[in-house]
């Protein structure tokens, strides 16, 4: 009876040790929680802001854990949390878990190494200005909990 | 005569107790020094599978990602799942995500392993645990500081810094800083 009983003790502490909530970087500290696709349905509205962010992790980085995608509950919407290296690892055990991020909205705009201007296929030529694509909205994320 | 003793004794003494940690620094410092050519932390694979397409628009996504899973025979239960677009599926499961395309049927299975003993040393060297850890590595820098200055007064005379040591010393302050300028 006592061995049962230290047995399902251990069961019960290994539960709540795997489902306990993995903190990563600071704390957070917002009380209010914005959509994802709120964020995404008028993003230049949160440039430089903070938010708190919850939704499902679908992505992430599988090398150096430096940055997540968080989905949206519904929907198709999702967003980069991006971190900077070593500052903060998320694991890949992490996928598909139900995460809580805090973060600043930033924008970057990739460049292609496409032209604007016309040349033919083959001939020398210099780009006067390099062809934008469409702007990317992300999290600089500075704290996150994940249920695991 | 006595520093010298002295000096044998430390080093002699803090040798030991660095020797584990110095073969996790090392083991994970080649580890991840490929980072590029592989993943130091994780096994992972991917195999291709076909389901039978499902054009269901009115089913639930709870319904589609069993209905995904029961295709396939995989064990386990689903985690969470998350809809790319209305045609697509992303299923959580342990260690496995399942990334379905509903209407062509392919699906493609992605399975995520831990390396062992790596992803653990990894783990330390990285400083991922951070707090009290943090400080146990800086000490572990200084005992490294410790070992490399004594290490070269351990022996007198032509085998000892003075002798033949100053120029091993020498090519080892040497060989980063050609590389420095180098690659600078």
């Amino acid at each position: 009876m006592k061995r049962l009983t230290i047995l399902i003790g251990l069961l019960i502490l290994a539960a709540l040790i795997n489902a306990e909530d993995k903190h990563f970087g600071k704390e957070l500290t917002l009380d209010k929680k914005t959509e994802i696709s709120t964020i995404l349905a008028s993003p230049e509205e949160f440039v430089g802001k903070k938010v708190q962010i919850e939704g499902t992790i679908v992505g992430v980085c599988e090398k150096r854990g430096c940055w997540i995608q968080v989905a949206a509950k519904d929907g198709y919407d999702k967003i980069r949390v991006k971190v900077n290296d070593g500052e903060i690892v998320f694991p890949m055990e992490a996928m598909g878990k139900t995460a809580v991020v805090e973060g600043e909205v930033y924008s970057i705009t990739p460049k292609t190494t496409e032209c604007t201007e016309e040349h033919k296929e083959g001939e020398a030529h210099e780009c006067s200005q390099e062809k934008e694509t469409s702007t990317i909205y992300q999290l600089k994320g500075l704290g996150a909990v994940i249920k695991m | 005569m006595k520093v010298r003793k002295s000096i044998r004794a430390i080093h002699r003494d803090i040798g030991y107790l660095c020797v584990g940690l110095i073969i996790i620094y090392s083991i994970s410092g080649i580890a991840v020094n490929h980072i590029n050519q592989w993943n130091p932390n994780y096994i992972i694979e991917d195999k291709a599978a076909t389901i039978t397409p499902f054009n269901d628009s009115s089913a639930t996504n709870e319904s589609i990602a069993q209905y995904v899973v029961n295709q396939l025979n995989e064990p386990g239960e689903i985690t969470s799942f998350f809809r790319n677009s209305p045609t697509t599926i992303k299923i959580f499961m342990e260690q496995r995500t399942i990334d379905a395309d509903l209407t062509t049927g392919k699906v493609n299975i992605e399975t995520v392993k831990s390396r062992p003993v790596i992803n653990e040393v990894n783990f330390l060297h990285l400083n991922k645990p951070k707090r009290i850890w943090t400080y146990v590595a800086d000490a572990f820098a200084a005992c490294l500081i410790i070992l490399a200055l004594t290490g070269m007064f351990i022996l007198p005379n032509k085998k000892g810094f003075m002798g033949r040591g100053k120029y091993f010393v020498g090519a080892g302050i040497l060989i980063p800083l050609i590389f420095y300028f180098i690659y600078l």
